[in-house]
């Protein structure tokens, strides 16, 4: 089974480390450009996936939460990597004043956390991806 | 005379600084009541708000009698909000235009990191070169909503980052475990001020130190163990345990702090410790380093509390001490750099 179809079946992990696994080999088999859509709430692992992206496009650096500067940008060998935390945009106009396109050079990824903030905004062909805890404090992780 | 402006966040502000005196004058519009509602900073309302304080924060620093002495412009070229930058590197070239002065970016991070050392200058300006010889090289810890930094100032001024977060900044931190516990915002001062009713060992949450050797911070760990408690807890528990809850909370960031500042600390001979950044102004975390710096035998220096947040005081300062970091751009040619790194 391929990473889409384990992902579209949903996958839960025990530890920040193998959800970063699943995302490194999500990474390496995404389009030359497109849109993830981050759903889930506070806490439940939204950045880690992200750093596990950039793991997956061999990016070294540190990748913090976007929350301060609403987005960060990672450039790697195999990618762009932009990271958006939408939290705080009311609308999807709000987009339009960030300079977002600026930095969106192929090939890039665009990883969005909170995409139901700016869901007029979101791209047709965007992937979402589902984040959740369950009680027995897994992560779980599933591609609609 | 060093006239500077910073617009990074959701501050507006304006400053007129005299190597030779000291601060002369700072002005300072805050946003805070304006994003409240919206649980944090909203981007495209911070930069029209920026617009609009500008020219009446620049006319009070004209009104003063030192304004017609200004010989540069300094303003905060990043990092931060690109389109707030915008606003106060555009204001910052019309005034250099106007007044046929020159500009220069300065580093924010920068600003932070020389902030401690405000009020060194200020007690005795014509000393600063001299006195600043007993207190490099410079540990210093930088602790904001943006970031949480420990770096170095060795004796020829050049800066080294020694640490940074992995993952969450520790204000971030603080405002974000304030959101799970259905606080407002900002939230680092809420969870201070209902944290001092309660025990800070109260509930066990991770400090994510990892090894002693790797000194980089991590705080997302932190986030999801108070979001497991949380669900572990009715409401009407959590509502009567608050108290504990963000006193144990906050124990956890200021531990991570001042654990890993401890480890740098002992790592040379540093000769000052300084804390800087919007948490500085936390209580707990500014007694815990004054303790560690007396503990190294080493002098310590926090920011004062008006030049803890975003403030351009730091901004004409660091213009002037930072002789390393300020970029000199040729003409208007200066950007913005959203991203830009301490060092």
């Amino acid at each position: 089974m391929n990473i889409f179809d384990k992902l579209r079946a949903g996958i839960t992990t025990a530890s920040a480390d193998a959800s970063q696994a699943i995302a490194a080999e999500f990474a390496a088999a995404l389009p030359e450009t497109c849109t993830l859509a981050l759903h889930g709430d506070l806490g439940v692992g939204k950045t880690t996936f992200v750093q596990g992206l950039a793991r997956g496009f061999g990016i070294t650096e540190n990748v913090t939460s976007p929350t301060f500067n609403i987005y960060t940008v990672h450039r790697g060998p195999a990618r762009t990597l932009v990271h958006l935390d939408a939290y705080r945009l009311e609308t999807a106009a709000q987009i339009e004043s960030l300079l977002l396109e600026d930095f969106l050079n192929p090939p890039w990824c665009l990883a969005v956390e909170w995409p139901e903030k700016i869901a007029a905004w979101i791209p047709a062909s965007t992937l979402h991806l589902d984040l959740g805890i369950t009680a027995d404090e897994h992560h779980t992780i599933r591609l609609r | 005379m060093i006239l500077a402006l910073e617009s990074s966040c959701d501050e507006s502000a304006v400053a007129l600084f005299d190597p030779s005196r000291g601060l002369v004058g700072e002005w300072v519009h805050s946003q805070i009541a304006l994003h409240q509602p919206h649980g944090g900073v909203v981007p495209d309302m911070a930069t029209r708000e920026h617009l609009r304080q500008f020219a009446p924060l620049i006319a009070l620093a004209q009104a003063k009698p030192e304004f017609a002495a200004v010989s540069q412009i300094a303003v905060t070229h990043g990092p931060g909000l690109a389109a707030c930058l915008a606003i106060g590197g555009a204001a910052a070239k019309a005034l250099a235009l106007a007044l046929r002065v020159p500009v220069v970016g300065v580093n924010h991070l920068r600003a932070h990191a020389w902030s401690p050392f405000i009020s060194v200058h200020a007690e005795a300006p014509g000393d600063f070169a001299e006195r600043m010889k007993a207190y490099l090289p410079h540990l210093g810890l930088i602790v904001s909503g943006g970031n949480t930094l420990l770096f170095t100032i060795d004796e020829a001024r050049q800066f080294t980052v020694l640490a940074s977060t992995r993952d969450d900044a520790a204000g971030e931190a603080l405002d974000k475990g304030a959101k799970l516990l259905g606080l407002g915002y900002p939230g680092g001062p809420l969870v201070e001020k209902i944290g001092a009713g309660g025990r800070a060992d109260a509930f066990d949450f991770p400090r994510g130190n990892g090894p002693r050797s790797e000194l980089d911070f991590s705080f997302s760990g932190l986030k999801t163990s108070l979001r497991y408690r949380l669900e572990k807890m009715s409401e009407e528990e959590v509502a009567t345990r608050l108290p504990d809850l963000c006193a144990s909370y906050q124990q956890a960031v200021m531990d991570a702090l001042v654990r890993k500042t401890r480890v740098a600390l002992e790592r040379r001979g540093w000769r000052s410790l300084g804390l800087s950044g919007g948490v500085a102004n936390n209580a707990v975390l500014r007694t815990a380093l004054a303790a560690e710096a007396r503990r190294a035998k080493v002098d310590f220096f926090a920011a004062q509390p008006k030049h803890t947040g975003d403030n351009a005081g730091m901004i004409a300062f660091a213009a002037w001490a930072d002789s390393t970091g300020v970029r000199r751009a040729e003409g208007l040619d200066l950007g913005v750099e959203p991203n830009a790194p301490l060092a």
